[in-house]
């Protein structure tokens, strides 16, 4: 018997080893044969660089999926406006497109798996290199090297739109990973949204602009409105926090996207020097801690805030049940205008919403980078060329752009007097509402303005951050982290751990205490070598 | 006995071809969900890359385990995830034993089949729902606990912000779900207790109390022993569903919460690498293999009719 059981199991092992080696020598055959494709498609076209569309073979009618997160919508709204758009694509380049959908709960790691899996079912993937991973991605093998014949050929209009600078940001050892969303006004960067109305009952005449002034503001509210909680945190803004006192306390600038905390960043007056102020500046994080301490014992946020999972903050602020919201100033453009979303300013005419955002104290505001938002191809697409080229009319063409952002012409949007796009009489959001969350391509050469945005708040906001701002200086920065990948998991472990129970006031013990704690432990996880092998790096790109 | 032994494998399988057959299910399920994927155990030893696939990408050793040893907190972690299997273990089991004679005893059919099936039904409640249960039975602010409370005049109760309480309480939480489930294999065996056993003590006297003492609890010894030995495997292997979804990513809670699979999910998600999650789970396998094989020895040498193997 134990004869039988041994041959079985080599057999097994066998089979095991066979079935994996198979399947690797058969996509190395896929990728060898795709690459040969590439190079008899892009040769034609490169003898004649007008890139004549006649050139490209499109005579085979392929479907696109495109993934991107985002709830599913249970309305086919979304599907009648795909059925239109569809049409175009299929005349242009004979393509269709679908939408795959991560939904908002866990969309990290679902995105993440699904990108794993590596067989076909996605093509154009949404992403982002501070939220979304692009770059370990990158690195994984998950998306497509893009070559610049393929981008010339297949998105030649992309390809110019976007500048030499830009395409060298979106590179990862010396190969174009990513399609940045560059052209499109926005900031990200983040504060607390706040009810401007009970600012000013509350002595504040000028709204908040500090720490200090909006624990004014939430001590007034939870005195004036005890039915209100003024914030309802569900205890995953720790990070944000932190980082926004740092940001309000000093001229640091983030490194993004190497752990959750954005522990590691230069400063303004000297961007390439590497420095960790929540382990190094103990004072700040001190009073940082002390602050948070009075903010928990003020009742800004519910008791369980850390096990608080069920927390709907946003919409609540729409509806006047809590006074603040802690996200960017993106969100902040939309809760501050007068939507029919936004109930709060059609019950109450007094209302008005303003935007107290990190580093205002220290005007320490940088700008966004532009692979906030950015389209990448999955590697095991089998139509990348096609993706690109149906990815190249949603993002150019303005009759598909308008149709994939805004729907249907007279049924989600249409144009008023001003040439503004507001919604029409008949528009029902339960029944028109279209999903297609495509932040990684928007164009403002074919925005057309919402009409419901606060448009006189929103450009005073960003007249004043474009006199303070300075662009992210790191973009080209895509530190190799192979060697320090342990104590980054363990640091970003840590700084979780702490910073929750110095973010929402719930640590035992003095201030003091827990941030020597919290220092000692990102000493222990091995924060300093982390600190040296980054500077190390930095060094290689910006000292040459 | 001589004869077998001369017997040629072929000669065997021939023999044995309708048991084997019988078997077969069996077999091709574990050939093809065990042993298949276990050459797969390399993507543990190596940098994985999606587009070269486990055997394609290099090779790295030891590597991907080490952020597990220079946590600092195997230690805890490992210490946390036994005691609680050993908590789930032996009161699971203690219970299901009980529950499973008490039912025996019932006589009302009625009755028995109704609170069977009560406790049964936790069992098939979702874990996710478990955990916004116990939230709303427990939260400061509004949960169930602190509403009575203070309706008797009585000071509110913060469990989310004490670490100590949630031992007995995941325990708890544990043994209202699956003791029902749990029961039924015992009360399977006590139904096939031969019934003549049984009889005989009544003859002789024996009343319920020595009946369950000396007739139907050393006939379950056996069926005990095996349970005992199967989960003991499993007692490195934490139960994440219940773990994080009571506790989530409470900080406070970890110093008592915090088990192998919980830091490992969070740890990996800022990279999301297969290798090092695949590195933890053969940690967990190794420790758990050799645990069954040290425990499965120690009964072979005491009673060799109740090992595994």
């Amino acid at each position: 018997m134990k004869k039988l059981l041994a041959v079985l199991l080599v057999i097994a092992m066998m089979m095991g080893l066979t079935a994996c080696a198979s399947d690797q020598s058969s996509k190395d055959t896929k990728t060898g044969s795709d690459s040969s494709t590439n190079q008899t498609t892009t040769s034609p076209s490169s003898t004649d660089q007008s890139g004549k569309d006649g050139a490209i073979d499109t005579s085979e009618h392929v479907v696109i999926t495109y993934m991107v997160t985002g709830d599913k919508p249970s309305i086919s709204a979304t599907d009648e406006m795909m059925a239109e758009l569809n049409k175009i694509l299929t005349e242009k380049v004979n393509a269709e497109l679908q939408i795959y959908y991560i939904g908002w709960t866990d969309y990290l790691s679902n995105y993440n798996l699904t990108l794993a899996q590596m067989d076909g079912s996605v093509d154009l993937v949404g992403t982002a290199s501070d939220w979304l991973d692009a770059w370990p991605n990158s690195k994984n093998g998950a998306f497509m090297k893009l070559s610049e014949d393929m981008l010339k050929t297949y998105a030649p209009k992309t390809w110019e739109s976007v500048s030499a600078d830009h395409w060298e940001l979106c590179k990862y050892d010396g190969d174009i990973y990513l399609i940045p969303e560059d052209n499109y006004a926005q900031w990200t960067n983040h504060g607390f949204i706040y009810r401007l109305d009970w600012a000013k009952e509350a002595g504040l005449a000028n709204g908040v602009h500090s720490w200090e002034d909006m624990t004014t503001y939430f001590r007034y509210v939870k005195q004036a409105y005890p039915d209100i909680i003024p914030w309802d945190s569900d205890g995953t803004h720790h990070s944000q926090l932190a980082s926004g006192w740092i940001a309000s306390h000093s001229n640091f600038v983030a490194i993004d996207g190497i752990a959750s905390g954005a522990l590691w960043g230069g400063t303004k007056d000297d961007l390439y020097t590497i420095i960790t102020p929540s382990y190094t500046e103990t004072q700040m994080m001190v009073d940082f801690a002390n602050l948070m301490k009075e903010w928990d014992s003020i009742g800004v946020w519910k008791t369980d805030v850390l096990n608080n999972t069920a927390s709907s903050n946003r919409d609540d602020y729409r509806i006047g049940r809590v006074a603040a919201e802690q996200h960017h100033t993106q969100t902040w453009t939309d809760l501050v205008s007068k939507t029919n979303n936004n109930t709060i300013y059609q019950t109450d005419p007094d209302a008005a919403s303003g935007f107290f955002y990190f580093g205002e104290e220290t005007k320490n505001v940088v700008s966004l980078s532009i692979t906030h938002g950015a389209m990448a191809i999955s590697a095991a697409s089998k139509n990348p060329e096609r993706a690109l080229m149906v990815y190249d009319l949603l993002r150019n063409d303005p009759e598909c752009y308008r149709l994939f952002n805004y729907g249907i012409e007279g049924r989600q949007w249409e144009l008023n007097e001003d040439g503004l796009r507001q919604q029409p009489a008949s528009y029902n959001k339960d029944k028109d509402e279209i999903v297609t969350n495509f932040w990684w391509g928007r164009n403002d050469d074919l925005e057309i303005k919402d009409a419901s945005r606060d448009w006189a708040a929103i450009d005073a906001l960003y007249a004043e951050y474009d006199k303070i701002k300075i662009d992210y200086p790191y973009g080209q920065f895509v530190p190799n982290v192979d060697n320090i990948q342990s104590q980054i998991n363990n640091i970003n472990e840590v700084h979780t751990n702490y910073m929750k129970q110095i973010a929402f006031g719930k640590f035992q013990g003095t201030a003091e205490q827990i941030v020597a704690e919290y220092q000692a432990a990102l000493k222990a996880a091995g924060i300093e070598e982390v600190t040296a092998e980054l500077q190390r790096q930095f060094d290689e790109l910006y000292k040459k | 006995m001589k004869r077998s032994k001369k017997m040629t494998l072929i000669q065997k399988v021939i023999k044995y071809k309708v048991l084997l057959l019988m078997c077969l299910p069996a077999i091709v399920f574990f050939f093809a969900f065990s042993y298949m994927p276990l050459p797969g155990i390399y993507v543990a030893f190596v940098k994985f890359n999606y587009g070269s696939g486990i055997f394609g990408s290099k090779f790295i050793g030891l590597k991907n385990f080490e952020f597990l040893f220079t946590s600092g907190k195997l230690f805890t972690l490992t210490r946390n995830t036994i005691l609680y299997n050993v908590a789930f273990i032996l009161l699971g089991n203690f219970f299901a034993v009980a529950v499973a004679i008490l039912l025996n005893e019932l006589r009302s059919k009625r009755f028995k089949k109704v609170s069977q099936t009560m406790m049964f039904l936790p069992y098939f409640i979702s874990q996710v729902l478990v955990g916004i249960l116990v939230y709303n039975i427990l939260n400061y602010d509004s949960g169930f606990v602190n509403t009575v409370l203070t309706s008797l005049g009585l000071e509110r109760w913060q469990p989310y912000s004490l670490a100590n309480v949630w031992p007995p309480l995941l325990v708890l939480i544990y043994l209202w779900q699956q003791t029902g489930y749990n029961s039924i294999v015992y009360f399977a065996a006590i139904m096939g207790i031969d019934a003549e056993t049984i009889e005989a003590a009544r003859v002789d006297g024996a009343n319920a109390f020595q009946k369950i003492l000396y007739v139907i609890l050393p006939s379950l010894k056996q069926t005990i022993v095996i349970l005992l030995l199967f989960s003991l495997g499993g007692i490195v292997k934490g139960n994440f569903g219940l773990f994080y979804n009571i506790i989530g990513t409470n900080s406070l809670l970890y110093s008592t919460t915090d088990i192998i699979e919980t830091f490992v999910y969070r740890a990996t998600m800022s990279d999301f690498n297969f290798s090092t999650a695949s590195a933890v789970g053969l940690y967990q396998s190794v420790i758990g293999f050799v645990i069954v094989m040290t425990v499965n020895f120690i009964v072979k040498k005491l009673e060799p009719d109740y090992s595994l193997f």
